[in-house]
């Protein structure tokens, strides 16, 4: 337990250590007697997975309960309403409806799109989720830069499929190991991920 | 034809050497500030509406009471809770506070997971909300936090994170009433803004959010996966690959970093002519950051003179103290020897006196000796060898004359001698041979440096006689020499390729040997039918060395091609007066024209030996490759449009007709941490001016205080009139469901 700072010594370090400890603080603001549910830290993938299921084991039991009326198609063109070739699993797929409603909401309203979406009056899908306001992949044209300085770069080599500046960078790619080379990859995201 | 009006300069000579390196930059060392203070002052005097105002930050958290000006605590969202060891007890620490103490650092966890901006470990967050509230002076008279509390979620936050949030406030802590906000509208809120496109680059995300009227646009922003902590670990990186080996083992860690990144990095303003300029020369000493990293100077001692002598004196005298002990040795064990000699020498004049055989047997056997022969030489030996100590120590005796070596025995024919004889002739023999083979070696030796000596006499005087002719052919020699040495490279490259001509011929080789009817393999008469006759004839043997393939031993073997090289050039130098310094093989391989050297070591030269300069690295085309990430993702690999794009595609696309449009160009606000960087606002006005049409008004403003203005302008809103309403209270939360929010103009919208 070496001290790492300036600020304390051997002696004071003791000392310091009561001052900044807040286990032995009493903090009576808490309820004594909470306890906190079992395995609620959960990371990210865990909770957008369990909210799209929630999702659609809502939708299939709208679509079937008669409780409402279907909307027909808003215009001529029947356009998918997924992209997903099943019909069963298209009716729920949960991505493209928020588009739709987003699409149908401003086409009825005109002007400024209403904050939630509503069939039949029953606030069904959301209309902003998290997944929903993700950026799309960029449609410009990438540029190259060399992976070795970063410059940019005209040339790729074809055996490990680096780019490089010139020449001279080119010699010392020549020479890279498979780590080394796996590992300039993992920085631009091209490396191979054997699963 | 090309026709050139101007001469042109090639690069020639070495570029003028710079100064070492003016500032040297250090890692910074662990953020610990101290404890924060604990203030009750607050608590006492607020009224039971006055909130406490949490900006929950990836960066840090900042907290306080919304009558405060700024937030009075500030510290990252870490937690150390472990059972010390020693002192057997439970310890906890929070945000800064853990920088005090090693373990603490490494037992920290964060409330968020690496990479995201939603709350992940809860235990964490529960830390936190304590440690806020200690400080704050809250005292729990009324069974539980009695002020209403403002809290900051991030944009479009998933209902899970809302619940759980929630839960603890309520549940745990029995607040009174809660409300959620978006830290980013909170900022543009305080600076005064209406109608605009928020764009809000923090640390673990950078959002676009369009206001109309002050009401958000939701549906219509939109979220990039970057921010400070992203370029933090890309640096980190690409440092590891640039210099292999220096930064693994934990000798730079997280928050160095971050401090690296905030100190040298900055936007370009135009990233591909800025990047092709970078690496040049001239002023390269100025861009160019070198960071010293702690490193161990190697031990070398340096003594003072009086040291040194008084060093060597001692040694000295230990030698010849040594020699002392020595010499008497010596001197004892030749006095024994000259005395077991005498005693022999004794016995041999018994044994010659004694009369009978059996006495003179009886005499050797005492000693040890077969026969009187034995006796003989042995005494011959004793006496050889303390005459030679003798000498050398004493100096008394002079040295016989050696004899010379004569081999009697080898004339006479075996059968004539007896047993004895023929060993001894066998010994003979031997010797001889011995002998002969040494003076033969010594003989070649000598002939071959005078025929080296001859060589170098006759080239000299070619050299004399005719010197252009001769400078030609040692020209002719190196070139020859550099093409030799570009053809082994090239061939050793080629044998790796597969598809290479040099990789099908041996490996048509290889089978025409294996096969079962080589070519040019007559088998001779005699022979059976397995036998391929492979070696029979000496030249076969040469196939091993076009077939091997083996890299180490090719170098060192027949023609050190590089020696050779340097040896003629040595030559030339001398003799030849357009031969400069300049055109050898050692100049080309100049550092100063590399721009390898100048991206790994700036325009200083390298010394590999030095421990200081070996635990340096600079920093130069990651100043600007870093932040360049926001604006071009696809740089790091992250796939999604850089911010440009982004506001591009938002407000010519998806907001194209709304009315609002222009207004919203009028006023493009940034904030978040990541503004802080040099040159962020004109880059992002520059990029926008060139997508946008040309009448439209554009206008780019950055907040007073990026990091801050989010807490504030929560604080400001709290005590609102229209804030009010935005509170959810603990009944209403029980009842509405444990996501419920109430939306406003600074939130989320509740889904």
């Amino acid at each position: 337990m070496a001290p790492i700072t300036t600020a304390s010594n051997e002696e004071t370090h003791g000392a310091l250590l009561d001052a900044l400890d807040l286990q032995k603080v009493p903090k009576p603001f808490r309820k004594p007697d909470w306890k906190p549910p079992q395995r609620r830290n959960k990371n990210l993938k865990q909770i957008l997975s369990e909210a799209q299921r929630a999702q659609q084991s809502i939708i299939t039991t709208q679509q079937n309960s008669g409780a409402s009326t279907p909307l027909p198609p808003t215009d001529g063109t029947i356009t998918p309403a997924s992209l997903n070739p099943n019909p069963a699993q298209a009716n729920n797929d949960l991505s493209r409806v928020v588009l739709e409603k987003n699409i149908a909401a401003q086409q009825t309203s005109g002007v400024v799109a209403s904050l939630t979406a509503n069939v039949g009056g029953l606030a069904v899908t959301p209309s902003v989720t998290y997944t929903s306001i993700a950026a799309a992949p960029s449609l410009k044209p990438k540029k190259k830069y060399c992976d070795i300085t970063g410059l940019p770069a005209k040339y790729t080599d074809p055996k490990s499929g680096l780019f490089y500046f010139n020449a001279e960078v080119y010699k010392v790619v020549k020479n890279l190991s498979t780590t080394q080379v796996q590992e300039y990859l993992a920085a631009r995201g091209a490396n191979t991920v054997l699963k | 034809m090309p026709h050139f009006t101007r001469p042109i300069h090639t690069q020639s000579g070495r570029n003028s050497p710079k100064p070492p390196p003016t500032h040297i930059y250090n890692i910074s060392e662990p953020p610990y500030q101290g404890q924060l203070p604990t203030n009750t002052d607050t608590y006492r005097r607020s009224t039971p509406n006055t909130a406490i105002v949490i900006d929950n930050g990836s960066s840090s958290v900042r907290a306080g009471w919304q009558t405060d000006a700024t937030p009075r605590l500030q510290f990252p969202p870490l937690m150390a809770r472990y059972t010390d060891r020693k002192l057997n007890r439970k310890l906890m620490f929070i945000g800064s506070e853990i920088y005090f103490d090693g373990t603490a650092r490494g037992q920290a966890k964060n409330v968020y997971e690496p990479g995201s901006n939603i709350v992940n470990n809860w235990d964490v967050q529960e830390g936190i909300l304590d440690y806020v509230f200690i400080r704050l002076g809250i005292d729990g008279r009324n069974n539980g936090v009695d002020r209403p509390v403002v809290m900051t979620e991030p944009l479009a936050n998933t209902g899970y994170t809302r619940k759980v949030m929630s839960e603890v406030l309520y549940e745990l802590y029995n607040v009174p009433a809660v409300a959620y906000g978006v830290d980013s509208l909170f900022s543009y809120n305080y600076n005064g803004g209406t109608t605009g496109l928020v764009v809000s680059s923090a640390h673990m995300s950078t959002h676009l959010i369009p206001v109309v009227d002050k009401q958000p646009l939701i549906s219509q922003a939109t979220r990039l996966d970057w921010g400070r902590a992203h370029c933090a670990e890309y640096l980190m990186r690409l440092l590891k690959t640039k210099y292999a080996g220096l930064l693994t083992s934990g000798k730079v860690n997280e928050t160095q970093i971050e401090d690296l990144v905030r100190s040298h990095c900055y936007v370009s303003q135009d990233y591909d002519t800025e990047m092709l300029r970078l690496l040049d020369w001239s002023g390269l000493e100025a861009r160019d950051h070198v960071v010293q990293l702690p490193f161990q100077e190697k031990e070398v001692v340096q003594k003072t003179d009086e040291e040194i002598r008084r060093a060597e004196e001692k040694r000295r005298e230990g030698g010849r103290r040594l020699q002392e002990q020595a010499a008497k040795m010596r001197l004892d064990k030749l006095v024994k020897k000259e005395k077991d000699l005498a005693w022999l020498q004794q016995v041999q004049e018994h044994v010659q006196n004694a009369s009978t055989k059996k006495e003179k047997q009886e005499l050797l056997d005492d000693e040890d000796f077969r026969d009187e022969l034995a006796l003989d030489r042995k005494i011959k030996e004793m006496e050889k060898s303390v005459r030679k100590q003798r000498n050398k120590d004493v100096g008394d005796l002079e040295e016989e004359p050696e004899e010379p070596h004569t081999y009697p025995l080898l004339d006479i024919p075996d059968v004539d001698l007896d047993e004895d004889g023929i060993k001894a002739k066998r010994a003979q023999r031997l010797l001889k041979a011995n002998h002969d083979a040494r003076a033969r070696a010594k003989a070649e030796k000598e002939a071959e440096k005078a025929r080296q000596a001859a060589l170098q006499q006759q080239d000299d005087m070619r050299r004399e006689a005719d010197p252009d002719s001769w400078i030609e052919e040692r020209r002719a020699a190196r070139l020859a020499t550099m093409q030799r040495i570009k053809d082994r490279d090239r061939l050793k490259a080629d044998l790796g390729n597969r598809k290479s001509q040099a990789s099908q011929m041996r490996m048509k080789t290889l089978a025409n040997l294996a096969s079962d009817n080589p070519l040019n393999r007559k088998r001779r008469r005699g022979q059976d039918k397995e036998d391929d006759g492979f070696g029979a004839d000496d030249a076969d043997w040469s196939v091993y060395r076009e077939v091997g393939r083996n890299d180490e031993d090719e170098d060192d073997e027949e023609e050190d091609l590089g020696a050779q090289l340097k040896a003629i050039e040595a030559q030339l130098l001398l003799h030849d007066e357009n031969f400069t310094e300049e055109k050898t093989q050692e100049a080309q391989r100049d550092w100063t024209k590399s721009l390898v050297h100048s991206f790994l070591r700036g325009p200083y030269p390298f010394d590999s030996e030095s421990a200081k300069e070996s635990n340096q690295f600079h920093l130069n085309v990651e100043r600007i490759r870093v932040p360049e990430v926001v604006f071009q993702p696809s740089i790091a690999g992250v796939d999604q449009a850089g911010i440009t794009e982004i506001a591009e595609d938002i407000l010519m696309q998806r907001l194209s007709y709304h009315p609002a449009r222009n207004n919203i160009l009028k006023d493009i606000f940034l904030t978040g941490g990541y503004s802080l960087f040099q040159g962020f606002e004109d880059r992002l006005r520059n990029e926008l001016r060139a997508v946008l049409p040309v009448d439209v008004q554009l206008g780019v403003r950055r907040a007073k205080d990026p990091v801050l203005d989010a807490w504030k302008g929560a604080a400001r809103w709290a005590g609102t009139v229209e804030a009010k309403p935005a509170f959810v209270s603990r009944a209403e939360w029980l009842e509405k469901g444990a996501e419920y929010i109430r939306e406003h103009s600074l939130g989320n919208v509740f889904s």
